[in-house]
């Protein structure tokens, strides 16, 4: 199988003995970390920047543009690690994190020392209690050893690596509510800017970046920029973790190409859907991304194709009028998480749908108004469309809440729950209309009736 | 209200802790680590265990109740010894969450957030809970000790097992993965 030909960070997957220093860099583990030391800084940021590496949380920044914005006279720069996976359909930084959690602390030891980091945090979240006691040991070991704390591999280089669990808070995986937690407080985004690589932690510049992003960077250090760069495609450098899972006969986390297609996906990695049945759509990056149907499926699974490629549909927010995503650019979809939610032809998209709305709104954090009261309202009516006591008017309703939530937010979780909603609505609104007209007749909710509250 | 002290395992947590943080953010940084530390051993936050903390860290009551109703995974009431918690979130519920879900309330006769009337298991419907290619996922704790595995893949068959375990006084660790 030609996709598994290289792996970057899966290669120690289901080997036991990979939590152990000792075994870790017996396969040349922390050769990275030490070569780091010795390049300083600037050389780190160079490979960095020339890999093309991008952001793995979800908004696929470019990482080494993202470390560019540091002040240059910074004293303190802290590195925070983002470990609060939690997007639904997303299972991938757990996994590195359970296997393979000496990558991640040696990911980490590189970017420190490219940014001049003396104080890094690990912020993990909080319902991923196996995975804290693995990390927690790996990071008692590296200290044991001399790579974290004073002075690491006898260079002059000090680094404290600190682990700091949530408390279950979806909005935490936010950098800027991320921040907010880790300070002891309410996880409540801020305002950007000023962007937390200027102002951050206690307010002072610092780097937040995914799992997977930081756990590529040994690699990039050892082959080179250049090398990370040649694997991707375009402006995306490397490989990709994505963690399939619905109806497919092997789910799971795999490390693939960028190249990949929904279709390949499906079919050649995940040994196609469950009963031989056909697919009816894929969430490609979690759930805060648009849903792929059936025919938008070859598309690369890359962050350029699925915002660009016209063979994905553009999404409405009514027939014939384009969401407007600011500035006149259109809604495709992304490559967010890469949390990839398989859908058969028997699945209830209204059900789908509903469920996606109803999980933004347990999990708006409250501060503005479009998201808090907006979420509740879109999960009340999807709920009402889904369980057959929807009213005439109620699709439009969903999509006009969605619109009046999208970009109206400090943070991107509104977004998030409006587009999902958006892209159901243009690619399913048939199943939405059928629900809706026989609801209308046989539901026990008539039109004009009070009906909100549903759930 | 009688006032609550905190242990010394927990007082000596803060004194681990405390130098990672820098001068005068250490006391607001601990918050959540020490409210969850007092729910492991007292199975919840109170406001005696709010004002416990509030004092210990140097802060307001009102800043540490906010961040205590804030996180999930504080509870606000106590609990039964058993916390099952179940994902019904998209992963989970296309492969049949609300079914197990469904059978776990009607098992126990509660409905969700509730506790049976034996006062064993509290049932709890949560979001995901990043498992989603083994669903449909359980998690339990007990007594506010977490425990280190999730329970995957759940059939009927599988959340009756772990049910009827419950019912006599244990986690099942062998069905979890």
């Amino acid at each position: 199988m030609g996709w598994f030909d290289v792996k970057i960070i899966s290669e120690h997957f289901g080997v036991p003995e990979a939590k152990d220093i000792g075994w870790f860099e017996g396969k040349g583990g922390y050769r990275s970390a030490k070569k780091a030391i010795s390049m300083g800084p600037d050389a780190i940021h160079a490979e960095v920047k020339a890999s093309n590496l991008r952001g793995r949380g979800g908004a696929g920044f470019p990482t080494g543009m993202k470390w560019g914005f540091v002040p240059k006279d910074a004293e303190t720069v802290y590195l925070v690690v983002n470990a609060d996976e939690s997007e639904p359909g997303t299972f991938k930084d757990r996994h590195i994190l359970f296997w393979n959690p000496h990558l991640l602390i040696e990911g980490i030891i590189c970017a420190a020392v490219a940014l001049r980091v003396k104080s890094a945090f690990i912020y993990i979240r909080g319902e991923m209690g196996r995975e804290y006691q693995v990390l927690q040991k790996a990071v008692d070991q590296a200290y044991a050893k001399g790579y974290l704390g004073k002075r690491i591999f006898g260079s002059d280089i000090d680094l404290d690596l600190t682990i700091y669990r949530g408390l279950g808070a979806y909005i935490c995986g936010e950098e800027t509510a991320l921040l907010s937690s880790l300070e002891g407080g309410r996880g409540w985004p801020r305002l950007k800017p000023p962007f937390p690589a200027v102002k951050g932690l206690w307010g002072q510049p610092t780097i937040v970046n995914n799992v997977e992003t930081l756990a590529n960077v040994p690699w990039i250090l050892e082959h080179g920029g250049k090398a990370f760069s040649d694997l991707g495609v375009g402006r995306s450098g490397g490989l990709r973790i994505v963690s399939v899972c619905g109806h497919v006969n092997k789910p799971g986390v795999f490390e693939l190409p960028l190249s990949v297609t929904g279709r390949q996906l499906v079919e050649e990695i995940c040994g196609g859907v469950r009963g031989g049945r056909k697919v009816k759509g894929i969430i490609p990056g979690g759930v805060s991304m648009p849903v792929l149907s059936a025919d938008e499926l070859d598309v690369p699974f890359e962050f350029d194709a699925l915002q660009t490629d016209t063979r994905i549909r553009e999404c409405e927010v009514k027939p014939g009028v384009k969401f407007d995503l600011g500035g006149g650019k259109s809604l495709r979809t992304m490559a967010g998480s890469g949390g990839v939610v398989v859908m058969d032809e028997q699945t209830d998209m209204t059900q789908a749908c509903w469920r996606i709305a109803h999980f933004f709104a347990e999990e708006s954090c409250g501060q503005c108004t479009p998201c808090r009261e907006g979420t509740g309202w879109l999960a009340s009516v999807a709920h009402r469309v889904a369980f057959g006591h929807g009213k005439p008017g109620d699709i439009e309703l969903m999509a006009s809440i969605s619109d009046g939530i999208a970009g109206n937010t400090i943070c991107a979780l509104g977004d998030a729950a409006a587009w999902p909603t958006l892209a159901f609505l243009t690619k399913y609104r048939d199943e939405f209309e059928a629900k809706v007209r026989s609801a209308s007749v046989s539901g026990p909710f008539k039109a004009g009736s009070a009906g909100l509250g549903a759930a | 209200m009688p006032g609550k002290e905190l242990s010394s395992q927990i007082e000596a947590r803060i004194q681990e802790l405390w130098p990672r943080f820098p001068e005068g953010r250490a006391g607001k940084a601990l918050c959540l680590p020490v409210l969850y530390l007092a729910q492991e051993e007292h199975g919840y936050i109170d406001d005696a265990i709010v004002d416990a903390v509030a004092a210990r860290l140097g802060l307001t009551a009102a800043h540490v109740s906010g961040v205590a109703t804030f996180y999930f995974m504080l509870n606000k009431r106590p609990l039964g010894r058993f916390h099952l918690q179940i994902c019904t979130n998209i992963g989970c519920q296309l492969l049949g969450a609300y079914d197990v879900f469904d059978r776990c309330k009607r098992r126990l006769g509660v409905v969700n957030k509730g506790t049976s009337t034996d006062g064993k298991v509290t049932l709890t419907e949560v979001e995901c809970l990043a498992a989603c290619g083994w669903g449909p996922v359980a998690q339990i704790a007990e007594s506010g000790r977490e425990i280190p595995l999730y329970f995957e893949n759940l059939t009927a068959e599988r959340i009756d097992a772990i049910l009827d375990a419950l019912e006599q006084g244990r986690v099942p660790l062998e069905l979890g993965g």
